[in-house]
């Protein structure tokens, strides 16, 4: 793909316009308080629209096109099963403790409700996470320009990363949040032409379907069930019956009730977003508004996968390229947009790329500053200075943590297999999160000490069954126990033992250890908190409402392609 | 800065003149490009810029 003049001209537009929303926002921003967490001001439009930016980072971008490609409709999983759920249970039951005990990060709530130890612990090892998950999409950015375009990959990921960093260290969250909704629009506008030029190339949905089938008929795994590309649950019966090689079970709980309400409940890269909403009912709003969106996303990232297929099938040259024994997925969006975008809309594509890149590394610059400021610095370091002097330090933190990233993406470059291991800790450090939030928030009986043993009994499980079991050449260091179809498969199973082990350990050393005066329990936990009435707001703006009618639609996507 | 559609507007109507001059400048694209889709886009990009700045105007008002 050769870009011409006009695509870098729309590329240095964009550039401009992040960094002057930047410079724009610097006025506003004059605490640290307001840098850290935009000072509760944020209306809830660009909230909402913030809140599904900062997980559409570039790997999730290329990843589901790649998947939607590799899986079909089953990777819609990962939205209609794995998303939206965690999203209304986010905002019908959860923001009301996050926003009404005004904590300013999610560590900080664990510290309220349960100690010190507890926060540290889940602050320390968020902190690592996030570094390690801005280097690696800086990685796989830098990598693929220097694939497809033939950059460099110092000067791709020294240049992002210098613009992420000038506007985050300008404007602080309220800058990074109002930049993801100007990324959002464009990374929407950017790809939806390709996925409507692709899907109609191959002849419509039911070409797409049609081709697909014929496709997957001649691979012999799956002869029997050859519209498997087409269907979310309908070969779910069996892990040997779908490409993921996950059944219904590991599926519905592993992914569905452990993973998607992990990430979209606990991990405060998202939650921040929610956090910074102008009200509590702003706040519990911003989840259940962009659950809409999200929903419709698989149409932007997952159709083109799937039209590559059919148009692969069609014979047609220069998109699926042999990688192996398979293809290279992770080339796909790329070759798509080098086949049908002329110069001109090359270049939206291409600034689409890096605004989806920014938005992800520019979610957690933010979310680590935060938590490394008031979690680690003000808990750990220097208690009781003056807001001036934490705006300093988070300041630092923010150059800090570029570096510390762009270290990461050169540690990734280095080695082969570390983002697969990578995923794996990601996993083990989220999936038993949901369950001490979920007991904390729910069960004013959940001690300290329970929730930090739940915790690392969480971990280990998470270790001992990686430890123990095997699955493409991953886990299995200790002895293999259990062989799992897929990796996608263990990881999910993973995740189920770890979330299962935190809930049983943090209820048994619950009830063993004293209980936490009901007093302090206040804006905590259910039953000592003002949820507020919703009789005299508009039905549009009630949260359970906004939530059935989410459930709903939601169901009746998983229905109509099932 | 006060309102974020105002950027926002700015930024697309920009962009979507420049796919218009693009679909008058380019007269090469590769293999399964449709010949309009720079500007069809540029339209569509034009639009949503204007409805934007649009509905900014609305709110101050």
């Amino acid at each position: 793909m050769k870009p011409g003049a006009i695509d870098y001209i729309i590329l240095a537009i964009y550039f401009v316009y992040v960094l002057g929303i930047g410079w724009l926002v610097k006025r506003r921003v004059k605490t640290g308080a307001e840098f850290l967490t935009s000072g509760h001001s944020i209306p809830v439009w660009v909230t909402s629209l913030a809140f599904i930016a900062t997980n559409l980072g570039a790997q999730e971008v290329i990843g589901m096109v790649a998947s939607g490609a590799k899986y079909g409709m089953l990777t819609c999983n990962f939205y209609w099963l794995g998303a939206i759920p965690g999203m209304i249970i986010l905002g019908v039951f959860m923001m009301p403790f996050y926003y009404g005990s005004r904590a300013r990060s999610a560590p900080e709530y664990l510290k309220l409700r349960f100690d010190e130890k507890t926060r540290g612990f889940n602050a320390i090892t968020f902190a690592v996470m996030t570094i390690f998950s801005s280097g690696i999409s800086m990685y796989a950015l830098g990598l693929l320009f220097q694939l497809v375009l033939g950059w460099s990959f110092t000067n791709s990921v020294l240049l992002s990363a210098a613009i992420v960093l000038a506007y985050t260290y300008l404007g602080g969250l309220t800058s990074a949040i109002y930049n993801e909704v100007l990324q959002f629009f464009l990374i929407v506008l950017g790809f939806a032409p390709l996925s409507i030029m692709a899907v109609v190339k191959a002849g419509g949905w039911s070409g797409v379907t049609a081709r697909t089938t014929a496709w997957m008929a001649k691979q012999p795994a799956f002869a029997q069930g050859p519209d498997v590309m087409t269907h979310t649950w309908k070969y779910m019966g069996h892990a040997s019956s779908n490409m993921m090689g996950v059944e219904w079970f590991g599926m519905l709980f592993g992914l569905g009730w452990v993973l998607g309400c992990s990430y979209w409940c606990c991990n405060f890269l998202v939650v921040q977003r929610a956090m910074a909403a102008n009200s509590m009912a702003a706040s519990r709003l911003t989840p259940l508004i962009a659950a809409f969106p999200k929903m419709l996303m698989p149409m932007v990232v997952i159709a083109p996968g799937l039209a590559a297929i059919a148009l692969h099938q069609m014979n047609i040259p220069g998109i699926m390229v042999p990688k192996g024994n398979s293809f290279n997925y992770n080339l796909v969006l790329t070759n798509l947009m080098a086949q049908f975008y002329p110069s001109g809309l090359l270049g939206v594509g291409l600034t689409a790329l890096f605004a989806s890149f920014m938005s992800g590394m520019a979610g957690n610059v933010t979310a680590f500053n935060t938590v490394f400021t008031y979690d680690i610095y003000q808990s750990y370091i220097k208690k009781n200075a003056s807001d001036a002097h934490y705006f300093k330090v988070a300041r630092i933190t923010t150059v800090v943590g570029v570096f510390l990233s762009i270290g990461a993406a050169y540690w990734a470059a280095q080695s082969n297999n570390i983002m697969d291991f990578l995923q794996l800790v990601f996993g083990f450090v989220n999936a038993p999160l949901f369950a001490t939030f979920l007991l904390g928030m729910f069960w004013k009986r959940t001690t300290g000490h329970g929730a930090f043993a739940g915790l690392l009994a969480g971990e280990v499980a998470a270790t001992l069954t990686l430890g123990f079991s095997a699955a493409e050449g991953s886990g299995g260091w200790f002895g293999v126990v259990q062989t799992f179809p897929s990796a996608m498969a263990q990881n999910f199973w993973i995740a189920i033992l770890s979330f299962t082990s935190c809930l049983v350990v943090t209820v048994l050393v619950s009830l063993m250890t004293t209980p936490k005066p009901v007093a302090e329990l206040e804006n905590l936990v259910y039953g000592y908190t003002n949820i507020p009435h919703e009789e005299n707001v508009p039905w549009y703006k009630r949260p359970i409402l906004l939530a059935v009618i989410v459930g709903i639609a939601c169901i009746l996507f998983n229905i109509w392609f099932w | 800065m006060d309102d974020l559609r105002v950027p926002i507007g700015s930024f697309f109507v920009i962009l979507g003149v420049m796919l218009l001059i693009a679909f008058f400048v380019i007269t090469t694209g590769p293999p399964l490009a449709s010949p309009n889709v720079n500007l069809w886009c540029g339209i569509a990009m034009l639009l949503f810029g204007v409805i934007m700045l649009l509905l900014a105007r609305r709110g101050k008002a």
